[in-house]
């Protein structure tokens, strides 16, 4: 039973861990300028093939790495350029420009790549054996660089000037404007800090699982279904989010089987929203 | 504005309407399949490379052979829609292709509709079932790129036997399965066949498409002491991922079965290596490393020579013999001096000679039975068991067909030894990525201390 | 003066209405029978555009769950026609006639509808939208999880004999009749009192709210009126084309609707009508031809949906408020400057 419970734990943990940063990307975006980017769960899939076929030529693993990461930001920032900032006020319309593009290039890495999982290759291998639980190294390591992540994207946003900014810009970006911060800059930034959070949650769960074009759906929906569970626009509440959907679908695999495990998160999000319409840590707008 | 819209469409209908007016002076192969996927483009390419060497040797009775093509998008909407555009539209003497047993369902429909003869593709019994209950309405299909699925039970039965009698001691089997009706059939004939060879399923998974929590079923069958891991998969899609954590875990379990993303020949590299040892059972009884026939051999060059690569599943086995054993029929029904040698009801008559005791050695060895399935055995057509042996396919039985030997994992092997040295005490070893570990997690300790500090400040 | 340019503007609309459909009568005669087929399909389609904008282009109310209503009313009729499925629940139904399956398919769809705008309709701004985009996930999860009955990921067949019409041209006329008998419906509905609320609300909550008019109230009729209409529209692509996946819950379709509505026109009825059979028939007909073609030429990476996705895009970015609107601006711009021109 304790085993059980161990068990329960560290799976939960580890699987929460990637949401997480991905959930905190699209929160973000969210929170400073306002706009769904459906096309977030795009972002986790490209950083992944773009690391791959760096890999593919020949560049060393950490590099591809970094430069897979890198290049999702630079991704991240055109999208917003091009087609978010011309409709930003018009919120559905944005929901429904980044839904295309998510499913364009869905169809678009199809054809390329097919419809196989693709692995990028691990950074490290092995297993680690925590109280008669067995786990592998790159699940742990990926749980650490996500916390890893997530604080110093908290430090970074609560202590540097630029940080600052865009926490100013986020709470209101009227009186943002009036103190003279470059509001259209800031946008970008977050972008780009929204969209490597994404890829780089899409190249720890290459390694773990692998890619599919299909994954920047799934990645969408659980990035979606947290944000909204934590509360639109709260990073906290989002990252909290992300470990009761862990939770949820870890236990509802041990307990009931695989086939209930995304039903079961589903109906949870669902039926905590009928109660508390703005989800977990939402602020009424 | 709507008018004219309306006037260009009529306009475009009919002048489209003209070209089904004419003669026939050719013969039409329409290829069906879900075209983003490899499954799809294999069928495509190999029909096309065969229509190309028909047309070489003098076409089909003379008439010139054309390749039309149709997306069935795995969406039985689109699927029935483009094989009634093939059939009524680009007026196809005869289809191939399909995959997936729900669109297959949905097309039967309108293959019954449109009368035309459909050399097909997808596993469920359901199908033959069909023809078997109304001959007159189904009659125009028949099943030729793989083996009724009942027969996959009976595939994974004999792999069983054979690990067994290679080195391995299964008596109890986890299976993890797609949550699926076609895996439901093998299931229903494999309980009766794992019984009478005293073997227990200890658990029996059902996963959904696009799974990938594999580790913690791997845990679990570890914990109910499995020998074998059973996957039975095709439509979850992620037997890639569960083939990776497989070797990354390394537990003292075999992982052998029904694993159809194990059969892309880029399945090792797609895995990183990791799915080294895994046995699987090759669907549609034929592989690259391993041609059942010298017509698959020179098939298998040619298709490489033409596309630059080697096919990308085994749909195009089925393709190919289809589009060549049409060829045949018709020209048998010809030589017999039937009026209309493409009239389908004709052409089924013919087809139907290709019975088990008069099969036609293509690609494969091709037969049918009475219920238009494609006769199964080591003489026919069947799922060869195969492994994975660093970064290459080889089959491994039966001895007939077999181009190499079955290698126990070294991780299993030394199973076996510490068996036989009464359990020696496991002891965890430090890996090198163990040090990067508590790296990143001292690191990311020290980081929220640091924060929690400031902030209390 | 502005009266009779009203009466004209509706006697064109009539007029080319009627033209319309005896177009749509006699083209069966015209082109061969798969045409036929798929553009008896692209009439089904008009009723799930034309009745998403009943709800998004009059109340202005964001729905992205037009689907999970469109497939309710499809395994709803679906299941009607099969109801040995549902033994395995331990559900016994006898067989509906299969004009009382389309209705049950949007009755049924209704009270779902009916239930999620309760509950969601209640709160302004983005809530709506982001509930109702989840929703069809959550749908399109019971199809998996009971597979006995829904068939999984790829549904089931009704079997031939439950069609709409045994003949193809058959099913082409009913699809024409129910498609020309929904819109009439939902024309009727927003030409009415209750319509006027509807745009009241579009047009600004808090006032429509302050003159006294129940907006939840309001919103969740449209909401119901939207979801009935979707569950016919269901229902009967399934009777029409005798087999029933859950592809009618899935995003694509979404994004084929809304594709469809933006082009047409937002709130204008006859402009998604338009939108629909343009959309619709591109994606299973044309496109396909026009890339087929090209494809001899060079091999692209590009499909029919990518081709759709990038208009979509395009469109969504240029003209978020739909092109209908986008164009009345336009050309009431160059009116005016046409008629300070002429004063000059």
């Amino acid at each position: 039973m304790i085993e059980l419970a161990l068990k329960i734990l560290i799976f939960g943990a580890v699987v929460s861990g990637i949401w997480a940063l991905v959930a905190s990307g699209f929160s973000l975006i969210f929170g400073v300028a306002r706009i769904l980017n459906f096309a977030h769960g795009t972002l986790f899939v490209l950083s992944a093939y773009f690391g791959i076929v760096l890999v593919k030529y020949g560049v060393n693993d950490y590099i591809a790495f970094v430069l897979g990461i890198l290049f999702v930001g630079v991704v991240g920032v055109i999208i917003f350029r091009l087609t978010i900032s011309p409709i930003k006020t018009h919120e559905v319309m944005v929901v429904i420009v980044t839904l295309a593009i998510a499913l364009l290039v869905e169809q678009f890495l199809l054809l390329i790549f097919g419809e196989h999982g693709i692995s990028f290759p691990s950074l490290i291998s092995g297993v680690q054996n925590i109280g008669g639980v067995r786990i592998t190294n790159i699940r742990i390591l990926s749980f650490f660089v996500a916390i890893a992540t997530l604080i110093l994207l908290e430090v970074f946003i609560t202590k540097t000037k630029t940080g600052k900014m865009i926490n100013a810009t986020s709470q209101d970006m009227e009186a943002a404007m009036l103190m003279g911060i470059d509001v259209d800059r800031i946008y970008l930034i977050t972008m780009f800090i929204s969209s490597i959070l994404a890829g780089l949650g899409g190249l720890l769960y290459s390694q773990i699982f692998a890619t599919t074009p299909i994954v920047s759906v799934k990645a969408l929906i659980y990035a979606f279904a947290i944000v909204i569970l934590g509360g639109l626009g709260s990073l906290r509440g989002s990252i909290i989010a992300s470990f009761i959907v862990g939770y949820v679908i870890v236990v509802t695999i041990t307990f009931l089987g695989a086939r209930w495990s995304e039903f079961v998160m589903l109906l949870t999000i669902i039926s905590i929203l009928v109660v508390k319409p703005t989800g977990l840590f939402g602020v009424e707008e | 504005m709507r008018k004219l819209w309306l006037a260009m469409i009529v306009i475009l209908m009919l002048s489209l309407s003209i070209q089904t007016a004419m003669a026939k002076d050719k013969v039409v192969i329409g290829v069906i399949g879900p075209m983003s996927l490899p499954e799809g483009q294999a069928e495509k390419n190999a029909a096309m490379l065969s229509a190309e060497e028909i047309n070489k040797e003098g076409g089909i009775l003379g008439l010139p052979v054309e390749v039309v093509v149709g997306d069935t998008k795995l969406n039985p909407d689109s699927a029935t829609a483009e094989f009634r555009r093939l059939a009524t539209v680009e007026n196809a003497d005869v289809i191939t292709g399909g995959f997936s047993s729900g669109v297959m369902a949905a097309m039967m429909e309108t293959m019954a509709e449109t009368k035309t003869v459909f050399l097909s593709d997808a596993s469920s019994p359901a199908h033959p079932a069909k023809v078997a209950e109304d001959y007159e309405k189904y009659k125009y299909w028949f099943r030729i790129s793989q083996n009724n699925g009942t027969t996959f039970a009976w595939d994974l039965a004999d792999m069983i036997d054979f690990l067994n009698a290679n080195g391995l001691k299964i008596k109890k089997v986890y299976v993890i399965r797609d949550e699926h009706i076609w895996t439901d059939a093998v299931m229903k004939d494999l309980k009766p066949l794992l019984e009478e060879r005293g073997i227990e399923i200890v658990k029996d998974v059902q996963v959904p498409k696009g799974y990938t929590e594999y580790e913690q079923l791997i845990d679990e069958a570890e914990s109910l002491n499995a020998d074998l891991i059973m996957p039975i998969l095709a439509i979850a899609g992620t037997g890639d991922v569960l083939a990776k954590q497989w070797g990354t875990l390394k537990p003292k379990i075999m992982l052998a079965g029904h694993d159809l993303a194990a059969i892309d020949a880029e399945f090792f590299d797609k895995t990183d290596g990791l799915a080294n040892y895994e046995v699987f059972i090759a669907d549609g009884g034929a592989l690259v490393t391993a041609p059942p026939t010298e017509m698959c051999k020179k098939f298998i060059e040619a298709y490489k020579q033409k596309y630059g690569h080697y096919p990308e599943s085994h749909q195009a086995y089925g393709a190919y013999d289809a589009v060549y054993i049409y060829k045949k029929a018709v020209e048998e029904a010809s030589k017999a001096g039937e009026q209309n040698p493409f009239d389908p009801d004709v052409v089924v008559k013919y087809l139907e000679k290709y019975n088990p005791e008069n099969p036609i050695k293509l690609t494969r060895t091709i037969a049918f039975h009475k219920n238009h399935a494609l006769a199964w055995g080591d003489n026919y057509v069947r799922n060869w068991v195969s492994q994975w042996q660093d970064g290459k396919q080889y089959i491994i039985s039966p001895k007939t067909v077999a181009n190499g030997e079955f290698k126990i994992p070294p991780w299993l092997a030394q199973k076996e030894q510490e068996e036989k040295e009464q359990k020696t005490p496991e002891t965890t070893k430090a890996t090198p990525g163990f040090g990067i570990l508590t790296a990143v997690a001292g690191l990311s300790v020290a980081l929220s201390l640091a924060v929690l500090r400031r902030k209390t400040k | 003066m502005r009266c009779v340019r009203v009466e004209a503007k509706i006697n064109a609309k009539t007029i080319l209405s009627v033209i319309a459909l005896i177009l749509a009568v006699v083209t069966p005669h015209l082109i061969p029978e798969a045409f036929v087929y798929i553009l008896g399909l692209s009439f089904l389609f008009i009723i799930l555009v034309v009745s998403w904008d009943v709800m998004v282009g009059y109340t202005g109310q964001v729905n992205l769950g037009h689907t999970v209503f469109v497939g309710v009313g499809a395994y709803t009729a679906a299941l009607l026609q099969a109801p040995e499925r549902l033994q395995s629940i331990g559900v016994a139904i006898p067989k509906a006639p299969i004009f009382v399956s389309i209705i049950f398919g949007g009755i049924i769809a209704a009270l779902i509808g009916l239930l999620i705008g309760i509950i969601t309709l209640r709160l302004k701004g983005y809530y709506f939208a982001l509930v109702t985009a989840i929703l069809p996930l959550v749908f399109m999860q019971t199809v998996f999880v009971w597979r006995n009955v829904f068939g999984g990921e790829e549904g089931f067949s009704i079997g031939l004999e439950n069609s709409l019409s045994s003949s193809i041209v058959g099913k082409y006329y009913i699809a024409l009749i129910i498609m020309v008998v929904c819109v009439v419906l939902m024309l009727l509905i927003v030409n009415s009192r209750i319509g006027l609320k509807f745009k009241a609300i579009r047009e600004d909550e808090e006032l429509a709210e302050s003159i006294g008019i129940d907006t939840t109230k309001y919103k969740v009729i449209a909401f119901v009126v939207s979801s009935f209409f979707a569950g016919v529209g269901g229902a009967t692509i399934v009777l029409y084309r005798i087999t029933v996946s859950p592809d009618l819950y899935d995003i694509p379709l979404m994004l084929l609707i809304i594709l469809s509505a933006v082009i047409g026109g937002l709130g204008t009825i006859y402009g998604p009508v338009f939108g629909a059979l343009i959309i619709y028939l591109a994606k299973n007909w044309w496109l396909k031809e026009i890339l087929s073609n090209l494809f001899k030429i060079a091999p692209i990476p590009v499909n029919d949906d990518i081709i759709l996705y990038l208009i979509l895009i395009v469109v969504g970015v240029l003209m978020p408020q739909g092109i209908y609107v986008e164009l009345k601006k336009r050309c009431h711009e160059v009116r005016l400057k046409f008629e300070k021109f002429s004063k000059i």
